[in-house]
């Protein structure tokens, strides 16, 4: 198959770069009429902040941001001039590294740190650092690892609904702000819109040919990221949802001509896109990611606070690792998938940690072949691309011989 | 002074006491965290037994960018699973975490998972401590046949209450000027602590005697890390003309610094107790650690302090910059020594410690 000169994309995706800009220049609106920033961790609960009129920054989207459109290495450089080892989250060195170089770019400086421990445990490693350095309130949550779904409904949920209740109050008194439970439900209403429009479309990548690539479904997550609670997430959730299910009543793929099916593991790896568009000049089309997937969550807006603690809890990789299997396999079957490529790494230790005993359990269920390669999500100089090429090469060859 | 024969022998080789232990048909609950509460364990006529990193490489089945220090371990727990009855894993940082999902797929002994908040001191969090140790006794109970009574808890409170006083008292007395106790001689015995039957352990503690009249070098050091098992990574400080007055280690002061105190019911006072203790790196709120540190300066008349910091160990690592920033404010030198496997590494660590304190003895 011949490359393609661009990146093959959707029209829907394509407004992405759009809907950043507008969502950073509201972000500056909001201080400029003095309303609070949050800087948050991805999987804190928007619509809470939402509800409490509070703006959500992720410096985490911050972070691929800067990898993606190659301006991240200065902050990287700082944060390590500064003491932080470069063994460290490459999100957090470049949201450190933004703040010590004095954050003089598109994110606005917080009034409010938030996180909670779901992800990782870095999360609550980085917003104290972000406290030390800043000087801001802080809170920090914790969404305890789900070992059996029972948690999703005994103490631990009530715990974290109790953390929720306490978030409020913090708001409420270091910022005199008052909680609006009309605005909770409407924009638990939305969010729950916009997370059923994308669990919708992923699921229209069960055709084929595929009709929503790799490079989609990297660009298509932000409105889940911080815009959870929004019109504009649920219209563009729409928009992207239409255009793909017309593709697929043509019968159209992302690519032309699709060989093989693949499941994608990890966060992508920002600076490097034009992997992914290798492997489609091979015919090799990611069908699946769980971290795509991730960002639908379904909320019940008549149990707001509830469904909320539920959905911080239950984030991907907070749920124990024979559910996360399970979920694996299923969709191994239901997308028909060829192939699973491992992305190891080095930032996100809670993600690459067990993936070695993951794709034990895939090759030994459906004798699934698997490339595990290893670089950083955002960090470039741990991205070696030649040798990984020529090992996508090595593995597109042995799923061809199947 | 020195030490009993069979307490530095456990210290060179803590598994040699498994087979003991298995030999005797004691059985071993192995824990990898001092967050665990070995009071349960020991309620339900159960043996704990930390799992250290020695005698072990990295495990093949973490990547090469895992702290090697948990991926040891994990290495340890597979290479001794015969001798563990069962496994207790507590949620300190990210590699304990997946350590439990990896054993999950790869060990039959019964697996317990202990969900420690990681923003410990508020009462919402202790609740939720204590409804963890709640599943953990009832998981005891169910695996291994027994009723933990109130008498039998309260007294294995009151055996490890005085095990971590005994530990505490040898501390406290290098605030004086006029006692040094090695430094070496007092990790021997904190971990000989955590793998010895306690009543024996606090035995042979009791009969120890110590004297003032020591050699040591003249500069005081504060040490801060994680667990660290490979006690030359201490003794090569001492070597070099320092003195360990203090430390903020898992496998030092962390462990033994408070007591669990009378609460509304047992099971509270023990939360309490592993809630409130000096926060690890790993746990917060971050002032609390730093301000034990300050205390563990002064008190002890620190001149210098040494962060021992492995070379993938996220919560030491941000930190080590923090620590670095207060000490540089309160003008007391700081070492960060990183490193990924001491014994392979020892050498390049003892030139740096012996220019650091070489440079404060100037």
């Amino acid at each position: 198959m011949c490359p393609q000169k661009r990146e093959r994309i959707l029209q829907t995706t394509r407004k992405i770069g759009d809907l950043i800009i507008e969502y950073f220049s509201k972000a500056w609106d909001s201080q400029a009429q003095n309303k609070p920033i949050a800087w948050i961790t991805v999987f804190t609960p928007v619509e809470l902040l939402r509800a409490l009129d509070i703006y959500p920054v992720a410096p985490e989207h911050y972070g691929a941001m800067c990898s993606a459109r190659g301006f991240i290495l200065n902050y990287l450089e700082e944060a390590e001039r500064r003491g932080y080892s470069q063994n460290l989250c490459s999100y957090s060195r470049c949201c450190l590294g933004y703040v010590l170089s004095g954050m003089n770019g598109i994110m606005p400086p917080p009034d409010f740190l938030v996180t909670f421990r779901n992800s990782c445990d870095v999360y609550v490693k980085w917003w104290q650092s972000l406290h030390r350095h800043l000087e801001v309130p802080l809170f920090v949550g914790e969404a305890p690892y789900v070992l059996t779904l029972e948690d999703l409904e005994n103490y631990v949920l009530d715990y974290v609904i109790k953390q929720l209740e306490q978030l409020i109050g913090m708001a409420e008194e270091k910022f005199g702000l008052k909680f609006d439970m009309e605005r909770l439900v409407n924009a638990v209403k939305l969010s729950d819109e916009a997370s059923k429009l994308w669990l919708e479309t992923l699921k229209l990548r069960k055709a084929k040919p595929c009709p929503l690539g790799g490079r989609d479904s990297a660009s298509d997550i932000f409105p889940l990221v911080v815009m959870q609670g929004t019109e504009e997430a649920v219209k563009f959730y729409e928009e992207l949802y239409g255009e793909v299910q017309e593709k697929v009543s043509r019968n159209e793929g992302i690519i032309e001509n699709e060989k093989f099916r693949l499941l994608f593991d990890g966060i992508w790896p920002w600076h490097a896109f034009d992997l992914i568009k290798y492997f489609e000049d091979k015919g090799a089309v990611f069908v699946y990611e769980p971290y795509s997937e991730a960002w639908g969550y379904r909320l019940n807006p008549s149990k707001p606070l509830e469904s909320i603690a539920r959905k911080v809890l239950a984030m991907g990789l907070n749920i124990d690792i024979d559910l996360r299997i399970e979920k694996f396999l299923k969709h191994i079957k239901e997308f028909q998938i060829d192939g699973a490529v491992l992305f190891s790494n080095r930032s996100c230790k809670t993600w690459s940690a067990p993936q070695l005993v993951t794709a034990e359990v895939l090759n030994r269920k459906f004798e699934v072949p698997f490339l595990l390669f290893e670089a950083d999500m955002a960090d470039p100089r741990q991205y070696s691309e030649a040798q990984i090429k020529n090992r996508v090469d090595a593995f597109l060859e042995v799923l061809g011989e199947i | 002074m020195k030490l009993p024969r069979n307490i530095r022998s456990i210290c060179e080789t803590p598994t040699a006491l498994l087979s003991e232990y298995n030999d005797s048909g004691i059985k071993v609950i192995g824990y990898t965290c001092s967050y665990v509460p070995e009071e349960l364990i020991l309620s339900a006529g159960l043996q704990p037994y930390r799992i250290p990193n020695i005698g072990a490489n990295v495990s093949s089945l973490t990547p090469s960018f895992i702290c090697p220090f948990a991926s040891a371990i994990l290495e340890n727990i597979l290479r001794l699973r015969d001798f563990f009855h069962g496994i207790v894993i507590a949620h300190t940082c990210d590699p304990m975490w997946r350590l439990y999902d990896i054993l999950k797929k790869k060990i039959d002994v019964p697996l317990f998972f202990l969900r420690v908040p990681h923003d410990t001191q508020n009462e919402l969090s202790i609740s939720f401590l204590e409804m963890e140790f709640v599943r953990f006794k009832k998981f005891l109970e169910e695996k291994f046949r027994v009723k933990i009574s109130g008498k039998a808890l309260s007294n294995s409170i009151r055996l490890c209450n005085e095990s971590r006083s005994l530990l505490k008292n040898i501390y406290l007395l290098n605030s004086d000027s006029k006692y040094k106790i090695d430094a070496s001689i007092r990790f021997q015995l904190v971990l000989a602590g955590m793998w010895m039957p306690k009543l024996d352990f606090n035995e042979q503690v009791k009969a120890l005697e110590f004297n003032s009249d020591e050699k040591h070098g003249n500069v005081r050091l504060h040490v801060n890390g994680t667990a660290i098992y490979d006690l030359n990574l201490i003794s090569i400080m001492e070597e070099a003309g320092g003195f360990v007055a203090s430390d903020d280690l898992c496998t030092g002061s962390r462990y033994f610094w408070s007591n669990v105190e009378k609460g509304s019911s047992l099971m509270s006072a023990l939360a309490h107790r592993y809630a409130s203790r000096t926060p690890c790196p790993s746990h917060g709120p971050l002032n609390h650690r730093l301000d034990y540190i300050k205390l563990m300066v002064r008190k002890f008349n620190v001149q210098g302090v040494v962060t021992l910091s492995g070379r993938f160990c996220d919560p030491i690592l941000y930190d080590s910059v923090h620590i670095r920033n207060m000490l540089t404010e309160m003008d007391i030198p700081v070492a960060v020594i990183d490193y990924e496997r001491p014994s392979q590494e020892i050498n390049r660590i003892k030139t740096r410690i012996e220019a650091f304190i070489e440079s404060i003895g100037d």
